[in-house]
């Protein structure tokens, strides 16, 4: 998408008046629409679309051995995929540094134990435990894949289930597992603490959140926030330009107001979920 | 990940020697309680001080500029090259570009480096890159590349900053047209106190939540940040970890502070470049 100078002057003179183009203030939301459970082979999955930009999210377990340098510890590994349907800019490697910087979010944002804690996978200290792949297809990009991808991700985490394990049998190497026979003796996972990301995109003086793809064209400097509970999980700039100092904890403030009052929402909305409505995506 | 086969990449499941020697009991906690009650860190320095810098320009001949940078044991060089076509691309950009690889030395850390690039280190590439993009005049190299590549000889904390530090010395002896000098700081956070220009052990203590109990404090992080000095700029920000707004914003400020130290050195150094290539 390009825009001509026009455009942008527009856009830039409705973030000052705390008006942008399609009526939002500079705080608000596109809306978001989420649906849970959805891919049948998956632990857990989660598609969400914020306007334009669209999120499929599948989360796979595997057992495996643990880190030796933390025996007592799981694993949760992200695998972002940039869809050549999303944009032509995708095809081929083309997605692979967006890919890569995606996954690389997403897992410091959930290194520490404080938002995800990763001890209650550990099924034998050092000789098993589970692994969490978090397949994220991105079908649509209409901007703020950030902060759609974090929030799709958290619910399908919030859907995925762990099976549970009736007994283990230790012969010498030999680790055997026995795994419950029924399919809804099962785990939850804790996902309150999850972060949730928040792009703040600096435009003119002001800072406005979820910027549509217009607007990250006028942006000279975005922050990416991750906020889990009120705390600051990773914070990392993207893209080009650079910020003042001053700018900087203006942006970590609107960032973690408006991340506090998203992930409020957001779980609220999780809780409501009803299980097997028959209707939507891949349905 | 793809493992290159045509190098040696010594036994599949090997395991550092250090995993053991730390089952004697040197956790992060005893470290940490250590530090705090002798209100001086393990290498005799105050929480915000900063360790000693050694800096380099020239130290590649074939590169067109290059720089080495020591803080403390942390030890990086950095080679910039010549501007080159960007490759495999059929279209014009009328901005050029940056590509940056940071590496670790196979001997560099404790564990052993495999000589593929890992998930961190391309992560610390893709920082670094950060960093760099907003401190070149991209618009002045249209259709150019600009080749990076950062390499840690030892990795004793804060190597980023390190080779954030040293790039910006190395793009200048390049005649790379920057905006200003580039000054990148660490800091690691555990427990409201903030551990300037952090270790290795410092560093992976930062990293790590110590158990609840005994510290109720969950704050614990790792930033780093760069600045473009004169211009009153971050050009790049990275934080992990887990911490508060306002313990965010005193790490920020102590970092934009520091940065300011690092430019006299810079300057004399580039000083010195210039006075050595005019004398007769």
């Amino acid at each position: 998408m390009s825009l001509c100078d026009a455009e942008k002057t527009f856009i830039l003179h409705g973030v000052k008046e705390n008006f942008r183009v399609d009526g939002r203030d500079r705080e608000g939301y596109r809306p978001i629409e989420l649906e849970t459970n959805i891919v049948q082979h998956a632990f857990g999955s989660a598609r969400l679309r914020l306007a334009n930009t669209d999120v499929l999210v599948a989360v796979k377990l595997e057992i495996d051995v643990p880190f030796p340098e933390r025996p007592f510890e799981g694993k949760l590994e992200f695998f972002v995929d940039c869809s050549a349907n999303a944009t032509p800019d995708f095809e081929g490697r083309g997605g692979e540094t967006l890919a890569a910087e995606l996954a690389n979010i997403l897992t410091s944002a959930y290194r520490s134990p404080q938002t995800f804690n990763l001890k209650k996978l550990c099924i034998l200290k050092g000789r098993k435990c589970w692994k969490i792949c978090v397949d994220i297809l991105i079908l649509e990009c209409g901007g703020n894949l950030f902060d759609a991808v974090s929030l799709a991700v958290k619910a399908a985490l919030h859907n995925s289930q762990i099976p549970l394990i009736k007994s283990i049998n230790i012969d010498g190497d030999n680790i055997e597992l026995n795994v419950s026979d029924s399919v809804f003796d099962c785990e939850k996972l804790d996902v309150a603490n999850a972060p949730v990301m928040v792009t703040v995109c600096k435009i003119g003086d002001q800072c406005i959140v979820d910027p549509s793809l217009a607007e990250e064209q006028c942006s000279v400097g975005s922050v990416v926030v991750a906020i889990s509970q009120e705390y600051f999980s990773t914070v990392t700039s993207i893209g080009k330009g650079s910020l003042h100092p001053r700018t900087m904890c203006n942006s970590l403030e609107l960032g973690q107001k408006v991340g506090i009052r998203l992930n409020k929402a957001f779980m609220e909305t999780l809780h409501n979920i009803q299980p097997d409505e028959d209707v939507g995506f891949l349905k | 990940m793809p493992i290159d086969h045509k190098r040696i990449n010594g036994p599949e499941e090997s395991v550092p020697y250090e995993l053991f020697a730390r089952l004697s009991g040197i956790t992060s906690e005893k470290t940490f309680e250590e530090t705090q009650s002798a209100n001086i860190r393990t290498d005799g320095r105050k929480f915000d001080e900063q360790r000693k810098i050694f800096l380099k320009n020239g130290v590649v001949s074939q590169a067109k500029g290059s720089a080495y940078m020591e803080m403390g044991q942390t030890k990086v060089m950095v080679s910039v090259f010549d501007p080159r076509e960007i490759p495999n691309r059929s279209d014009y950009s009328l901005k050029g570009e940056i590509y940056c690889e940071f590496k670790f030395a196979p001997f560099s850390c404790p564990k052993r480096r495999l000589h593929q690039q890992d998930n961190e280190e391309k992560q610390y590439s893709s920082i670094m890159k950060k960093a760099l993009e907003s401190t070149v005049c991209l618009h002045e190299l249209p259709n150019f590349q600009v080749d990076i590549y950062a390499l840690v000889l030892h990795n004793d904390g804060s190597a980023l900053s390190a080779a954030i530090n040293a790039a910006g010395v190395a793009l200048a002896e390049a005649g790379v047209p920057i905006y200003d000098i580039v000054a990148s700081v660490t800091v690691g956070v555990q427990q409201g106190i903030n551990f300037l220009d952090p270790t290795l052990s410092e560093e992976q203590m930062c990293q790590t939540q110590l158990t609840t109990e005994k510290f109720p404090n969950p704050n614990h992080a790792v930033v780093i940040i760069s600045k473009l000095p004169m211009q009153q700029q971050l050009c790049q920000f990275h934080q992990t970890g887990y911490m508060s707004l306002d313990q965010l914003k005193s790490a920020l400020e102590l970092l934009t502070k520091t940065c300011e130290t690092i430019v006299p050195l810079v300057q004399k150094c580039l000083l010195s470049l210039v006075t050595n290539s005019i004398k007769p």
